[in-house]
């Protein structure tokens, strides 16, 4: 410190550049320290299962691994910010147990070539999980202000249907969706990164109508229902995501989107009436649609009755319902199941649609639980940091980042076990796949960044939107 | 059943256990988390932060717990005194009705703003608004 700012100085600048203070983080280095122990017997338990032998599986790669979270630990104890230590240990244990099951599939599932080498399914998804982490950690430790993300919100919204739309002219078509977008060796699915859009523009949108959606109605006849004008742009920006969604047959980012929109909108306004309207839509909706799509239309009866046609549609469905049935109460150990068919899993797509009924047979339905309990832990934790969060836009924002995590587990785990029509969202940092852990590194780094007492305070609202001045003079 | 799938099965089992006694510490933190929140004296349901004050009273940067009915103006009975000249003496009132809260001008004679915005009456609030009163701005916040 060269110069030291005078006294009446606005204390606003970036605190990155000033005195940094170290704080110990005591609670995140015991359960990491657990964490280890844990990916430890557990790499010993595939190693063995595998080689007959006893022995770790891919020692430097967990080594890697548990280097990685020990890094992203001590980066934030050196930032020194009071932010929440329970969820990289979570976040940890679950891209630990992707890690494990990666090892133990085919790694000719996926092959990249970067440098002139090339790596397997285990490495790459190494490679993706450490940068989730990274972009986590980076973003827990940088990010003091949300004015970039409550200002632009129409921005980002605009932005993310134009990554969309972008897809659906550009995209490359993979198993009949066209969900990728490919730049030169780049390749991503932006619905990943727009669900984290969707939430921004909801909790910004949301946080400055709550008011007006609690207090006002329209009233229908005998019927009190919510103020619809207000609703009206919001509705539109969701039903363009949702459009977009549909028809790119991309049919787990429309549900994953519905959901989070009405939990957002009933966390909001409390209003169970929405919710309602909403899920009396969403039903409408689906019989339209089961009615006019062929492939909304084979997913459903694929879901009332795999065993139609076992051999085709139902085939995936079926393996995997054989696949929790094989694993039992508590598995069959980690390496020890999936029978192989001419070489291959039973399941296909399983590093990325099936990792759930993988893990069941494995870990049995003692360990999903555990999975899900983990997954219940991300959820509380977010919405610990909404309740906790000083004003509306943080509170909304950090419930909807859970919410977006806790409902996309949800989604994918229901499908695999056919509580729920199977649709192709990933598990969260269990799926292999770069956009969508890179996708949730952000959710839970932006988590890490709200969950800071000592945040800046919130801006001062700026103009306001042309429906809220609306509001204003007519509550008179 | 030999010695090393016995071992095996152990091992299989303990990391089940680990699973286990990671999610069982974890809860442990949340539930001392929720216990101490908990623990906290009875929240009032808000607040006002004074971030703009040119006659000095309230000072800046003064924070004051909002009950369910609060009184802003210039007379001393008012539960928030703003001692500004453009101020009324009963200004305005702060209420929290349901999940909500509501300004309400009592007739002042400058008016009352919200996010820099005249009120007719009464307006609705949310958390990270700002009100103005006389030359006094403050911000209404969760506590």
């Amino acid at each position: 410190m060269a110069v030291r700012a005078p006294a009446a100085a606005p204390v606003t600048l970036p605190r990155v550049l000033g005195p940094i203070r170290p704080r110990a983080r005591w609670q995140e280095l015991r359960l990491l320290a657990l964490v280890a122990g844990a990916l430890a017997v557990g790499s010993l338990s595939l190693g063995t299962t595998v080689t007959g032998r006893f022995g770790l599986q891919d020692v430097r790669g967990l080594a890697v691994y548990l280097g990685a979270l020990l890094v992203a630990h001590v980066a934030q104890v050196l930032a020194g910010r009071r932010t929440d230590q329970v969820l990289l240990p979570a976040v940890a244990m679950l891209g630990g147990i992707s890690l494990l099951l990666m090892e133990r599939l085919p790694q000719d599932l996926v092959v990249q070539h970067f440098f002139g080498s090339s790596y397997g399914l285990a490495d790459v998804q190494l490679i993706w999980l450490v940068g989730a982490i990274a972009v986590a950690t980076i973003l827990g430790i940088v990010v003091r202000s949300d004015s970039w993300l409550r200002r632009y919100k129409y921005t980002w919204a605009a932005a993310g249907v134009g990554l969309l739309l972008l897809t659906f002219v550009l995209g490359t078509e993979i198993n009949g969706q066209r969900l990728t977008l490919e730049f030169g060796p780049i390749s991503g699915q932006p619905s990943e990164l727009l669900k984290v859009i969707l939430v921004v523009f909801l909790a910004g949108y949301l946080s400055e109508n709550r008011a007006l959606l609690v207090e006002q109605d329209t009233r229908v006849g005998p019927l009190r229902l919510p103020p619809l004008p207000y609703l009206a742009p919001m509705v539109a920006m969701w039903a363009i995501a949702l459009g977009i969604v549909v028809v790119q047959r991309d049919l787990g980012a429309a549900l994953l989107f519905f959901g989070v929109f009405l939990a957002l909108i009933y966390a909001a306004t409390g209003r169970l009436s929405l919710v309602l309207i909403g899920l009396v839509l969403f039903l409408l909706g689906s019989a339209a649609m089961a009615n006019l799509f062929e492939h909304v239309r084979t997913r459903i009866d694929v879901w009332l009755d795999p065993f139609a046609d076992p051999l085709g549609t139902g085939y995936q469905v079926i393996q995997a319902l054989h696949a929790f049935a094989r694993g039992g109460l508590l598995g069959v150990g980690l390496g020890a199941g999936l029978p192989e068919v001419g070489g291959r899993p039973p399941i296909p797509e399983i590093h990325t649609d099936f990792p759930f009924a993988a893990l069941g047979e494995e870990l049995g339905i003692v360990g999903l639980v555990a999975i899900l309990g983990i997954y219940l832990v991300i959820v509380q934790r977010g919405l610990r940091i909404g309740v906790a969060a000083a004003d509306d836009f943080r509170s909304l924002l950090a419930i909807g980042l859970a919410l977006v995590i806790g409902i996309q587990a949800f989604i994918i785990a229901a499908g695999n076990l056919k509580v729920l029509p199977l649709t192709g969202v990933t598990l969260p940092f269990i799926s292999y796949g770069g956009s969508s852990l890179l996708a949730n590194g952000l959710v839970v780094g932006l988590l890490l960044a709200l969950s800071d007492k000592g945040v800046e305070p919130p801006p001062p609202p700026g103009t306001q939107s042309r429906w809220r001045r609306l509001g204003r003079s007519g509550a008179a | 059943m030999d010695g090393f799938t016995l071992v095996l099965w152990a091992v299989r089992l303990v990391f089940l256990l680990l699973l286990y006694l990671f999610l069982a510490r974890v809860i442990r933190v949340l539930l001392r988390d929720l216990r101490a929140a908990a623990r906290e004296p009875a929240q009032r349901p808000g607040r006002l932060v004074v971030l703009e004050s040119p006659a000095g009273e309230p000072a800046v940067g003064r924070s004051f717990g909002l009950d369910v009915i609060t009184s802003l103006g210039r007379d001393v009975n008012n539960a928030i005194v703003i001692d500004d000249p453009f101020a009324s003496a009963e200004h305005a009132v702060l209420t929290y009705r349901g999940r909500n809260w509501y300004l309400e001008d009592l007739d002042s004679t400058n008016g009352s703003y919200v996010n820099g915005h005249p009120i007719n009456g009464v307006a609705a609030l949310g958390y990270g608004d700002e009100v103005q009163i006389g030359q006094v701005r403050m911000r209404l916040e969760r506590t």
